[in-house]
C-alpha cells in the first residue's frame, strides 16, 4: 500500500509541487491578511490619538 | 472583504490550473492545454512569469505617476505611494528574473545567457536599484521625495525600450525575439481559448494581489513616518 502511494508520488511529482505552491500561497495570503488587519487597528488607534491631541 | 475571498479563490484556481492541467498535442477536454512548439511542458511558466514582469512595469509606471503628483502637490503621501510602488516593482522584477532563469535552465541549458531580454531586465534592476541607494543617502525628506520623483520619471522612460522594444528587435533566445520562428507571439496565436482564459485570470489575480500589497505598503510607510516625527 505504502509502495503504491510512494510510486504514485514518484510518477506524479507535479502534485507535490502543486501542494507546496498551494501551501506557500496560503501562507502569503494569511500573512498579508493579518498585516492588513493590524495596520487598520494601528490606523484606528493613531486617528484616536490625533483627535484627542487636537481636543486638548 | 468579498474581494479578498475572490482573490484567494482566483489565485488558487490559477495555481491548480497552471501547474496540474496537462499539456497534450490534441486537447479534447476543457482542462487540457495545447502543445506550444518550442515551449512544450515548460509553457506553464507563462502563468507565473509573465504576470510578475507585467506587474513590475505597472509598479514602475505607478511610481512615475505618483512622482509627478508629488512634484505638483508637494504632498509627502504621494512620495510614500511612489516609494511603495518602487519597492514592489523591484520585488516583481526580481521574481520575473528568477522565474525566467529557472525556465532558461531547462530550455537553454543554463540559468543565464546574456540574451537581450535577460540583459534588459538586468539593466532595469540596476537603474531602479540605484534609486534605492539614492533614497537611502538623503535624510531631508522633501529633497529625497523631489529627487526620487524626478529619477522615477526619467527611469520609467527607459522601461518601454528595455521591456517592449529592445528584446523584440534584437536576435535572441527568448520567445518573441526578432529571429523567433517557433513560439512567439505565444498568447495570440499558440494558446487555445481555455489557456488564454487561465492566463488572463492569472494577470487579474496577480494585479489584485499587487494592488493590495501596494496599499498596505504605502500605509505602513505613512504611519512609520508619522510615528518617527512624534
Amino acid at each position: 500500500m505504502e509502495g503504491g502511494f510512494l510510486g504514485f508520488l514518484e510518477n506524479n511529482s507535479i502534485y507535490i509541487v502543486l501542494f507546496i505552491v498551494l501551501v506557500v500561497w496560503l501562507g502569503i495570503f494569511l500573512f498579508i491578511l493579518n498585516t492588513d488587519k493590524r495596520l487598520k487597528a494601528i490606523e484606528k488607534e493613531f486617528g484616536k490619538v490625533t483627535s484627542e491631541g487636537k481636543e486638548n | 472583504m468579498v474581494w479578498k475571498l475572490i482573490l484567494f479563490l482566483l489565485m488558487t484556481f490559477v495555481i491548480i490550473a497552471g501547474i496540474a492541467f496537462p499539456i497534450v498535442p490534441q486537447p479534447t477536454s476543457w482542462y487540457q492545454f495545447p502543445v506550444i512548439p518550442g515551449l512544450e511542458e515548460k509553457a506553464k511558466i507563462i502563468f507565473f512569469h509573465v504576470p510578475t514582469a507585467w506587474l513590475a512595469v505597472i509598479a514602475f509606471l505607478m511610481a512615475m505617476v505618483y512622482g509627478i503628483r508629488y512634484l505638483k502637490n508637494k504632498n509627502l503621501d504621494e512620495d510614500a505611494k511612489s516609494a511603495a510602488a518602487l519597492q514592489l516593482g523591484m520585488v516583481f522584477a526580481i521574481l520575473a528574473t528568477i522565474t525566467g532563469s529557472i525556465w532558461a535552465k531547462f530550455t537553454w541549458g543554463a540559468f543565464w545567457h546574456w540574451d537581450p531580454r535577460e540583459t534588459s531586465i538586468f539593466i532595469l534592476l540596476l537603474i531602479y536599484g540605484s534609486l534605492f541607494a539614492l533614497r537611502s543617502v538623503i535624510e531631508n525628506e522633501d529633497k529625497r521625495a523631489r529627487l526620487s520623483a524626478v529619477y522615477s520619471i526619467i527611469a520609467f522612460l527607459t522601461v518601454p525600450f528595455f521591456i517592449f522594444i529592445m528584446p523584440r528587435i534584437m536576435v535572441g533566445l527568448h520567445p518573441g525575439s526578432a529571429n523567433d520562428d517557433t513560439s512567439g507571439p505565444v498568447v495570440d496565436f499558440k494558446m487555445n481559448a481555455n489557456m488564454q482564459m487561465v492566463f488572463y485570470l492569472s494577470l487579474i489575480a496577480f494585479t489584485i494581489l499587487y494592488w493590495w500589497m501596494w496599499k498596505i505598503r504605502y500605509k505602513s510607510i505613512i504611519i512609520n513616518e508619522n510615528l518617527s516625527k512624534k
